[in-house]
């Protein structure tokens, strides 16, 4: 099926009760028990739930995976990789990842005994060097927040399978619209539902999407030890918002590529990042490995003080974190999204003060542009 | 779970309507959602047909019930009848003891819905003088363009019915309590003086009654229970009971079910799912727990103004010294049997004159608005928080200041709404806004 026909239909049959086209909202945590000992595959909410199931099935299928399970964030659906991670273990992380994410391994499961080691996945080859006994997955994130880097997917996975290792792709800016890690080699899936998949700005969610059983009993059994699950409510709305995610994403590319291009040629602009223009330096890979380049731009602009009154002359782009809303964003990077990196390490990486992060939504382009327009004046 | 149940036949009328609000017949023909302990929120707009034939059916099936009864419904469209709205209507109606219950979007849209089965061009309806606001601007405002001829009387005293009903006569319609002003109207007299009349008419030309109780819910006054033909509901009020959702019911017998489907239908009035499951799950189960407490209160509240100096006088069910106490008594009682004279207060500052006691309304009014942390001046009632509010200049404002006398209502008059707070914070803040009238 098409990727918008799945969208639309996988997981989704009528309600077997009713032949509701759409599937309830089915809110109760537990389940009457037919007959004691008996055996019935719904027992209790944290468990099993039928709504969240539903959008389970549902990515699954626009993955092209076998296997999916839903958490209350993307955060929470990072975090149950522990499920396949133990004390002593060590996982390579791709160096400009979300700040959250790294946060996450740095300061909380760094405490529980396992390492990490922030790698640039544009040398392949120091990643290689960096495996030991104890290394148990290759975490990337592609393009990379904020920086826009590309790394390729097809490699990292090569390369995680020589060592036996399992290669985990954040999916997040691509949505499985334009990028699907699974097909290009990669183990496990990372979404925060809370961008595109959502894209509405009002639900806060993660998915995990895999191939593997073994891999999922794991990590279904983090969902349920440690109850990080999405309320039934905002799966649904999750759900309903899955079904407009190929137009959206269509128009987000397309108003971001325009945007790209006429910010290309503006002189107060120091320098623009988008997988799309034919100067990012990856933008062969980008036509290899994703059928679009998303709604995400960066910008580092002259110097901190033109960045300040840049974002306060904006009037239609919010000042604000997260992204892949239908509304247009803007974000500062160093005190914002990686405030929870320390300066050097921002600095190491590319993050400097003047560098912002757009987030650019489906609203008329013409009216972006000339808000753009107006505040780099 | 034994085979009874699951097949329905299980006799739960053992149990205390205390108990049973929470189960209501416990297993529905509506929608066996599964194992379920509370029910899913229906959010589909369409259902699908597994073919022409069974669409056909499903259609052929709709309001149809004098033919199918109570089999389990072909879904076809939420404007028609979905699962949450028919689960609802089920509970709703064992509550009230109605034969059917059939809900729509608003009380408004119930309290149109019964009427407009009723009456046609030409035909009358008989309503007590004092209603509720949008009740009179419906029948005043929009009934004559239909030539529906409306007559107000005072149905405090049920014999001034006797010489008004007419062979054009086709509804008594009345609320008791009356919003605002508390009256009491004698539920079993007016039900005798129509039934008395309506001997020597036919099938064709009984005259129906139509009671609001909107005040009381189902746990206070089981009007049906005294041969009432139609209980009407804001389930936005007490039977919603958090101030979340609209909602509206008619409740009665099994004859009038279709009518009222179609009515629905062809009108549009209908209750959203996602509503009629918030009343499902959280009002109707929380009523006993919620209506017991706010007696519990209401009743202290209003001993505590009816002794206060700056209070010209109360009205409230369940004071002994209330004009209507003795008729109060007869009917409003809840399912145990205990008297319950609800959770409404309404009563009037003194002053020289009415302009000078609706002045010292106003200033005590504005100065719990201001200051006051347990009450909020809004209309609505039943709700978790005590609301206070003027009628003259809000529930009731399409009744104008001179008209206001021959509707039951002062114009310094004052309707409380007791809520769920603890009743001695209530009383605080009542006290000192009392002060600055003294
Ligand atoms: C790429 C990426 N992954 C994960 C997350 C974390 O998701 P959430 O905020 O839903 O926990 C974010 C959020 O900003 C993100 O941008
Ligand atoms: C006695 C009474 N009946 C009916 C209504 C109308 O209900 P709704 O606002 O749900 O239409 C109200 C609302 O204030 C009311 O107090």
């Amino acid at each position: 099926m098409g990727f918008s026909t799945d969208a639309i239909h996988a997981g989704q049959t009528p309600d077997k009760a009713t032949n509701a086209v759409i599937p309830p909202i089915y809110m109760t945590y537990t389940y009457a028990q037919e007959e004691f000992g008996g055996n019935q595959e719904y027992h209790y909410g944290r468990s099993q739930n039928m709504t969240r199931n539903i959008l389970e099935q549902n990515i699954a299928v626009l993955e092209d995976g076998k296997y999916a399970l839903a958490f209350s964030s993307g955060v929470a659906a990072i975090h149950s990789l522990t499920g396949i991670l133990k004390s002593g273990d060590h996982v390579i992380v791709s160096d400009n990842v979300y700040g959250g994410t790294y946060r996450l391994f740095d300061k909380s499961l760094s405490q529980f005994g396992i390492t990490f080691s922030w790698i640039d996945f544009d040398d392949l080859l120091s990643v290689e060097k960096a495996i030991t006994l104890q290394t148990k997955i290759l975490f990337i994130e592609t393009p990379t927040n904020p920086l826009l880097n590309l790394i390729d997917i097809n490699r990292v996975s090569e390369l995680a399978h020589k060592h036996n290792l399992l290669c985990v792709v954040d999916n997040t800016f691509m949505t499985p619209f334009f990028q699907k890690p699974l097909n290009l080699g990669a183990d496990v899936v990372i979404h925060s539902s809370t961008k595109y998949l959502n894209g509405h700005s009002d639900v806060i969610g993660g998915l995990v999407v895999m191939n593997d059983k073994v891999v999922f009993d794991k990590i279904k059994f983090v969902q349920n030890s440690i109850g990080a699950i999405p309320s039934p409510f905002d799966c649904w709305l999750v759900l309903r918002s899955i079904k407009t995610l190929a137009v959206r994403m269509k128009q987000h590319n397309k108003n971001a590529l325009q945007i790209a291009k006429i910010l290309s040629s503006n002189k107060n602009i120091k320098k623009i990042i988008y997988p799309g223009l034919e100067t990012h330096p990856q933008h062969e890979l980008a036509k290899e490995q994703m059928t679009g380049f998303g709604g995400i731009i960066t910008i580092e602009l002259n110097d901190f003080e033109k960045t300040k009154s840049f974002l306060n002359k904006l009037k239609i782009f919010t000042l604000a974190e997260s992204l892949g809303g239908v509304e247009s964003l803007v974000n500062h990077s160093a005190t914002m999204t990686h405030a929870s990196l320390s300066n050097e390490g921002r600095l190491k990486i590319g993050i400097t003060d003047s560098l912002i992060r757009i987030s650019v939504g489906i609203e008329d382009v013409e009216d972006l542009i000339q808000d753009l327009n107006q505040a780099l004046k | 779970m034994s085979e009874e149940k699951k097949n329905n036949k299980f006799d739960e009328t053992k149990y205390s309507m205390d108990t049973r609000i929470i189960y209501g017949k416990n297993i529905s023909t509506k929608w066996d959602y599964s194992h379920h302990v509370t029910a899913p929120i229906s959010s589909s707009t369409t259902f699908r047909l597994d073919s022409v034939e069974r669409g056909a059916h499903g259609f052929e099936r709709f309001a149809n019930t004098k033919v199918f009864g109570e089999e389990t419904p072909i879904f076809i469209y939420d404007r028609l009848g979905e699962p949450n709205k028919d689960l609802l209507e089920e509970n709703l109606a064992y509550v009230e003891n109605g034969e059917m219950a059939v809900t729509f979007a608003t009380g408004m849209g119930a309290i149109s819905a019964a009427l407009g089965i009723c009456v046609g061009a030409g035909d009358e309806i008989i309503a007590h003088h004092t209603l509720y606001g949008c009740t009179i601007s419906l029948l005043n405002n929009w009934y004559p363009r239909y030539n529906i001829n409306v007559k107000y009387i005072d149905l405090t005293n049920a014999d001034n019915l006797i010489g008004a009903l007419t062979d054009k006569t086709k509804v008594v319609y009345f609320e008791s309590p009356a919003n605002p002003n508390l009256d009491i109207i004698d539920i079993k007299k007016i039900v005798k003086i129509i039934s008395d009349f309506n001997s020597s008419r036919d099938e064709e030309h009984q005259v129906l009654s139509i009671l609001d109780n909107t005040f009381s819910t189902p746990f206070c006054q089981r009007p049906i229970e005294f041969g009432v033909d139609f209980v009407v509901h804001s389930l936005t009020k007490g039977i919603g009971g958090f101030g979340t959702d609209m909602g509206g019911a008619v409740i009665g017998k099994r004859k009038y079910k279709d009518i009222l489907l179609l009515y629905r239908k062809d009108f549009g009035a209908v209750l959203s799912p996602k509503s009629a499951w918030a009343i499902l799950t959280y009002g109707l189960p929380t009523l006993s727990l919620r209506t017991r407490n706010q007696i519990q209160s209401a009743k202290k509240i209003a001993n505590y103004l009816n002794v206060h100096p700056a209070i010209e006088f109360v009205n409230y069910p369940g004071l002994s010294n209330y004009k209507y106490y003795e008729v109060a008594k007869k009917q409003m009682v809840d399912f145990n049997g205990e008297f319950s004279p609800g959770t409404l207060i309404y009563f009037v500052l003194k002053g020289k004159n009415p302009a000078a006691s609706k002045e010292n309304g106003s200033k005590f009014m504005d100065y719990i608005a201001d200051k006051a942390y347990t009450m909020n001046l809004a209309v609505s009632l039943g709700h978790t928080r005590t609301l206070i509010e003027h009628p003259a200049s809000m529930t009731h404002s399409v009744v104008p200041p001179e008209k206001l006398n021959e509707r039951g209502i002062d114009a310094g008059g004052v309707r409380l709404a007791i809520g769920l707070e603890n009743v001695d914070d209530i009383i605080k803040d009542l006290d000192e806004a009392l002060k600055i009238i003294l």
